[in-house]
């Protein structure tokens, strides 16, 4: 069947396919035919997404990317891969006058140094095919939009952001393609844990999404997917908003 | 087989279907599943597009989109369709000094009044389905960047970009998303036309300015096309989606 977004024959990495949206472009991925590698912290949230995967050699890797020595042994671990898609991250609300040197090394190595050095690090090892395609998993957060006490997180998607940018320059000519993906509120577990919303507030604020609902997982694993695929063999460097109409109004 | 990008079961209009990206967008949605619906000014080359879908479910209806009755006749014939591409323009370099109310009015009426009144009366007439999904070829000129002479080219496709926010909000409450493409060169006729501008060697010089090292193909387009047009992009609308190899990063 033709298929130009088809994912077959190719291998790729996903960083944080425990939960949420990772574990969704995981899911995504070996249903288009991918062979897929997966990490994240946690062994049995890896093995709950591998177990809901399409069937194949799909393999785990328990890794905290934050760990640089985990970080070098995962590498030389990998086969050469086709595409890499980042889906680690956290969310922390804190406002200005509150934050600290902890937090802010906290959510910018999870956000920003570690998918980095992990990109660095698969370059330098060889690791990407020619034909390659790299998508971080950014936000509206930092590059569209910011809401309040949301700094850490703005300045961490920010970053990423900025690196991808300069990394689709750099590695351009190895035909390495590198994208974001912008998501708004997007309901996943994580992003609803601890939140103070009542359920009135959150209907409330989904109208303020012209489309009228939070996302879905797939909503963003479609769009990787599409940046993974050779159907986007001319597309680097770009911010795909994914946000039902959030940022025109 | 499992597909979330696939056209199955979907009506698409087609606009500047008879060459370049429109005619690339319409093959490539007829092999995804869809029904097409193609339009474009010249009877012979849409018959040539025509001829070369797959499937047997489409219908070519000859316009000039440029033309309000021509439109009214479009809407009017069009069945209820689930998506709209389009892709009806014309590209011409004249720096600011040597242009012409006439040349002014040629350029927006095809680029910008066309294709915006084409949407305001199939919007109207209830041709478009609830989750449907509108995607305009605009440009990465006048949305990201411009070329020397291209003023007019670029308010044309400024004015689609503005257009098509504008309408993903007011028509984001019936489920309608609207899109815009925004390519860089790719190798179609619309350059070739302007063959006493670009020489093949300048051409050769340009793809150095693109960190992808080539210019764009047209299925380039036409995947983004689909991409928007198909369910795989339900919560995406009012977006501009630069497609150029790389181009506007330097």
């Amino acid at each position: 069947m033709y298929n130009p977004y088809s994912l077959q024959g190719k291998t790729i990495l996903v960083a944080g396919a425990s939960s949420g949206i990772g574990r969704e472009v995981a899911i995504e991925c070996s249903k288009m035919g991918a062979l897929v590698h997966l990490i994240a912290r946690r062994e049995d949230k890896l093995n709950e997404t591998l177990s809901l995967m399409e069937k194949g050699e799909h393999q785990i890797h328990v890794c905290d990317i934050t760990d640089d020595a985990q970080l070098d042994e995962l590498v030389s671990s990998l086969p050469v891969i086709d595409g890499f898609s980042n889906c680690v991250g956290v969310a922390k609300v804190m406002f200005v006058k509150f934050l600290n040197k902890k937090v802010l090394d906290e959510v910018l190595n999870t956000n920003a140094i570690s998918p980095i050095s992990l990109t660095q690090k698969l370059v330098r090892k060889k690791k990407f095919s020619k034909k390659s395609s790299i998508v971080f998993t950014s936000s509206l957060s930092g590059v569209y939009t910011v809401h309040y006490g949301d700094s850490l997180n703005a300045t961490s998607k920010g970053a990423i952001n900025a690196f991808a940018k300069s990394a689709a320059l750099d590695l351009g000519a190895q035909g390495i393609r590198v994208n974001c993906v912008n998501p708004g509120v997007v309901a996943t577990e994580a992003a609803f844990a601890g939140t103070i919303l009542t359920e009135e507030e959150m209907e409330e604020k989904q109208k303020y999404f012209p489309l009228r609902r939070f996302g879905k997982p797939s909503d963003i694993a479609f769009a990787i997917i599409y940046l993974l695929s050779d159907a986007s063999t001319w597309i680097t460097g770009v911010n795909m908003p994914i946000d039902g109409g959030y940022t025109i109004l | 087989m499992y597909n979330p990008y696939s056209l199955q079961g979907k009506t698409i209009l087609v606009t500047g279907a008879s060459s370049g990206i429109g005619q690339s967008v319409a093959i490539e949605c007829s092999k995804m599943g869809a029904s097409v619906v193609i339009t474009g000014r010249n009877v012979a080359r849409l018959k040539e597009t025509f001829d070369m879908l797959e499937g047997a479910s489409h219908t070519q209806i000859p316009s000039d989109l440029s033309d309000y009755k021509e439109i009214q006749n479009l809407v009017d014939v069009c069945p209820k369709i689930d998506g709209v591409s389009h892709n009806a323009g014309i590209a011409k370099i004249i720096p600011v000094k040597f242009i012409s109310q006439e040349n002014l009015e040629e350029i927006l009426g095809t680029n910008a009044f066309g294709p915006i009144l084409l949407t305001q009366l199939l919007v109207r007439k209830k041709k478009i389905n609830n989750k449907g999904s509108i995607v305009f070829t605009s440009s990465l000129s006048g949305v990201y960047c411009v070329h020397y002479g291209e003023s007019m080219y670029a308010a044309s496709k400024g004015a689609i970009s503005g257009f098509a926010k504008g309408a993903a909000l007011e028509l984001a409450a019936q489920g309608i998303r609207v899109n815009c493409v925004n390519p860089s060169i790719i190798q179609t006729n619309i350059f070739k036309n302007e063959g006493e501008i670009i020489s093949d060697e300048q051409m050769q010089e340009k793809i150095n300015n693109y960190p992808l090292k080539r210019l764009g193909v047209t299925t380039d387009v036409s995947w983004a096309h689909v991409f928007f047009l198909s369910d795989a992009s339900s919560w995406i609308t009012g977006i501009n989606l630069p497609i150029d190899g790389g181009y506007i990063l330097i």
